[in-house]
């Protein structure tokens, strides 16, 4: 009888342990496509070096836009970055305001299949174009400068203009 | 206490990292349940904090408008949301229909500074 006991607690305690040792898998699932992602790593800020000039060089005190773009497919994808052409919002200015800027790439994930982006970049007006040939991020730097005509100051006030970064399938 | 401001600083950065996706790259027109349109799915996912609204627009291979049906042409997609929408296209549009885009649409600011609008476009091949 003693000996029944015994054998059915061990035979309960060994079902315990048992379940105890079962284990769940519990699947994650995640399909990659491909894919471009425009990132802003920092939208740029203006200088004011003197009354008549706006600018994002670091020298007078601004900061020029960093724009990541990562692509998951080579050859599918161009990047058009255009750098301001006017004011999103300003106050009433005196006078006519000349633009210049530009885009250079800053920095890539892969040197070997990106060191060619910067050279073969076509230039249209304010929009450099890249052909986005190799998987992984390329950073791009856009600078701009605006100057009131006349050498008149720009008035005191909120200032905004928009660097346009496009990621267009091919 | 002056490492402690520097890291800080640096999770700021990191932070602020602010990102706009559409998939597909490439996508496909189908039959749609309505006669005389064609349908594809689009996905767009936001990880832009200073961006709550984004603008699709259909466009020819030579950046022409095509017309085209969405629920609302401007989506409003909040911080890290994820939306997937129909575009509707008509059967007639199929040969000359060439991009879908989505454009970010800014908030004034009241700042001195320039501001970054992303736009995406898929391509129909």
């Amino acid at each position: 009888m003693f000996r029944n006991i015994i054998l059915t607690t061990a035979l309960g305690l060994s079902i315990t342990h048992l379940s105890y040792a079962q284990a769940e898998n519990v699947p994650i699932n995640g399909v990659v496509q491909s894919r471009c992602i425009i990132q802003t790593d920092n939208p740029g800020t203006f200088g004011n070096p003197n009354a008549y000039t706006l600018t994002t060089s670091s020298a007078d005190g601004g900061e020029d836009a960093i724009i990541r773009f990562d692509v998951s497919l080579a050859d599918a994808y161009y990047a058009e970055i255009t750098a301001p052409t006017a004011f999103s919002s300003s106050p009433s200015l005196p006078d006519t305001v000349t633009w210049t800027g530009d885009t250079e790439v800053h920095a890539v994930s892969d040197a070997t299949g990106m060191g060619s982006y910067e050279t073969n970049k076509i230039e249209l007006g304010m929009t450099d174009k890249y052909d986005l040939t190799a998987t992984g991020s390329t950073w791009f730097k856009t600078s701009s400068t605006a100057t009131l005509g006349g050498s008149k100051a720009f008035p005191g006030g909120n200032y905004t203009a928009l660097v346009v970064a496009e990621c267009i399938a091919q | 206490m002056k490492q402690m401001i520097m890291a800080m600083i640096a999770v700021f950065f990191v932070s602020s990292v602010q990102a706009h996706e559409m998939t597909p790259t490439y996508p496909k027109l189908e039959p749609s349940h309505l006669d005389g349109l064609l349908v594809t799915t689009m996905q767009m996912f936001n990880k832009r904090a200073d961006v709550e609204y984004y603008e699709i627009a259909v466009f020819d291979k030579e950046w022409n408008p095509v017309p085209f049906v969405t629920s609302y042409n401007i989506i409003k997609l909040d911080y890290l949301g994820k939306v997937t929408f129909d575009v509707y296209i008509r059967k007639n549009d199929r040969q000359r229909v060439g991009y879908i885009c989505s454009r970010s649409k800014l908030r004034k600011e009241s700042t001195v500074r320039t501001a970054v609008t992303s736009r995406i476009c898929s391509k129909f091949k």
